[in-house]
């Protein structure tokens, strides 16, 4: 369970992000959306220590952590060690010169496994995200977008995390091989109990995969609704624009009780 | 498996880019297999050489190039061929070691730059461009003329002053790289600097220093050639092609074989080296220019 208490992003006296809360359940999911330049990234950088932020609260199980205001310098996530993220970008976030085992290994490099040890565990990642073992010889630029993005999850995995972050986790990909890699969350999280915070652009994947929608604007929370309820009833005027511009897109059933069944 | 369908996307982006890594290795290995050819027919003429490199013969002083002595003899009736092949050990042996000694300075103080917080950055680098305002000449004639001319004060002189430009580069290229999605994962995972430096860094950087190596061993091989024909470098009787010419320009009248084989060997070094920092270089460019 994680639960953030007026988390707010300053950076030299530009206000980026202004007292967002929310929680989420163990083994939840919840969805961030909001335009570009809403906060949607800088609330992960900060959420992984990247960038200094201040909070009243920030406890995640099985850690709390006081206030914590982070100086320029990184200094490691505050208290969510038990964390990982999967990123935008596959091919930018693996070392292009590294074979994918080697850096599905590094994802477990706090638990200092021994070498048998880390091979299991990589071959179990792998196994986990769908991708035959052979891979793990390859490097980066010898295999396909989708397989790299499942590399990474691969990468979050392999310590067995309580918590993952994914920023736009599929945007990079296109349309089989998102709803194939969608699947795969889907499976993990079911298998393994994770609770996933994904920043998304997409209104029709949230709407499949989040219990907890959080809605950024401008910096501030527009919404944080049960993605059920945010559906059917959005909080504010501009969530329902949201919505509405999704549903003219066609990422989102026009009936709102499709949508309603696509959410379980 | 739902992987089969992933595939198809960015196939024939991977293909090119696979391509490419095959010419790349294709060209390494042309090296190393060039590399290993020159030097085992120069091991084969330290090996099959009748004279002596500083021997005398006075019976057979200057005489033109002929059956016996293939590139004709000097002054002092040595062999020239026998001279310019242990003078290419000083000349191209020599300038490897230095460029050597001056990437690994280069790239340890490159790194900790990069690494180690702005007061380290500012640092080192405002001393990196205080060596930079020492002409290479200047500093290797500057250093004989305290020290006394001599091989291993040229040395000195050369790493003194041939370090920088890897240090540049190298703080340049990992303070790009720092940035690197794959380099905040590795943070994240709690890798300590040292091992993301090892893995991470000096992987991605190695191609351009390769490249800029190559380059600064041909410099240096015109440096220690320059420097000794000035004198200021390899002292006589010891060959250097350098040396070799200085010696021989007395008699560029009579004998003019004495400077041109010495001339052509430097040339041809020279440009070798350069070609292949110039075709190694268009592979890493054209590879970085597929990735980004």
């Amino acid at each position: 369970m994680l639960s953030v208490d007026r988390l707010s992003i300053t950076i030299s006296k530009n206000t980026i992000l202004e007292e967002v809360s929310f929680s989420i359940p163990e083994g939840a999911t919840l969805c961030i959306a909001g335009e570009s330049g809403s906060g949607k990234s800088s609330l992960l950088k900060a959420l992984n220590g990247l960038i200094p932020a201040r909070f009243e609260k920030l406890s995640f199980h099985p850690r709390t952590c006081p206030a914590i205001t982070h100086k320029g310098r990184w200094q490691g996530p505050p208290g969510l060690q038990q964390s990982r993220w999967v990123m935008q970008d596959p091919i930018a976030a693996l070392n292009p010169r590294l074979s994918l085992g080697a850096s599905i290994g590094e994802g477990a490099y706090s638990k200092r496994l021994s070498g048998a040890e880390q091979d299991k565990a990589v071959a179990a990642a792998l196994d986990d995200v769908e991708l035959p073992p052979a891979l793990a010889t390859r490097r980066p630029t010898e295999v396909s977008l989708g397989q790299a993005q499942r590399a990474c999850l691969a990468r979050a995995l392999v310590a067995q995390p309580d918590l993952i972050f994914f920023d736009e986790p599929l945007s990079a990909l296109d349309a089989i091989v998102q709803k194939q890699i969608a699947a795969t969350m889907k499976r993990i999280q079911a298998r393994y109990g994770n609770t996933f915070v994904i920043v998304t652009h997409d209104l029709g994947f949230a709407a499949t995969f989040a219990d907890q929608m959080l809605v950024l604007r401008n910096g501030r929370m527009e919404a944080c609704q049960p993605a059920k309820m945010f559906f059917e009833r959005p909080a504010s005027r501009y969530c329902r624009d949201l919505i509405e511009a999704a549903r003219d897109l066609g990422s989102l059933p026009q009936d709102p009780l499709m949508a309603d069944e696509g959410h379980q | 498996m739902t992987v089969a369908s992933d595939l198809s996307l960015t196939e024939e982006a991977n293909l090119k880019q696979k391509q490419h890594g095959k010419n790349l290795d294709r060209f390494l290995k042309n090296i190393g297999l060039g590399l290993v050819i020159s030097g085992a027919i120069a091991a084969a003429g330290f090996f099959f050489t009748p004279y002596a490199p500083n021997a005398p013969d006075f019976l057979n002083r200057l005489s033109p190039p002929s059956s016996e002595h293939w590139f004709g003899t000097d002054q002092l009736g040595r062999d020239v061929a026998t001279r310019l092949l242990y003078g290419g050990v000083w000349s191209v042996g020599l300038a490897f070691l230095i460029t050597l000694i001056g990437a690994i300075t280069g790239t340890l103080v490159g790194l900790a730059a990069g690494h180690f917080g702005r007061f380290a950055d500012i640092t080192l680098m405002r001393m990196t461009d205080s060596f930079f305002a020492f002409p290479e000449l200047v500093a290797a004639v500057t250093i004989a003329g305290v020290l006394g001319p001599s091989t291993a004060n040229m040395v000195l002189a050369l790493i003194l002053v041939g370090w920088m430009k890897f240090a540049r580069l190298v703080r340049g290229l990992s303070i790009d790289l720092a940035h690197r999605d794959f380099i905040t994962q590795a943070k994240l995972n709690d890798l300590p600097s040292w091992l993301i430096l090892w893995r991470h860094i000096l992987p991605n950087i190695g191609a351009s220093l390769l490249v800029l190596w190559t380059n600064s061993w041909s410099r240096s091989i015109l440096s220690i050639s320059g420097l000794s024909f000035l004198g200021f470098g390899v002292q006589p009787p010891n060959a250097e092609w350098g040396a070799m010419l200085l010696s021989g320009k007395a008699y560029l009248q009579t004998a003019p074989h004495l400077m041109i084989f010495p001339g052509l060997a430097i040339l041809v070094t020279v440009l070798t080296i350069n070609l292949m920092g110039d075709q190694l270089r268009d592979l890493v460019d054209s590879r970085s220019t597929i990735s980004e």
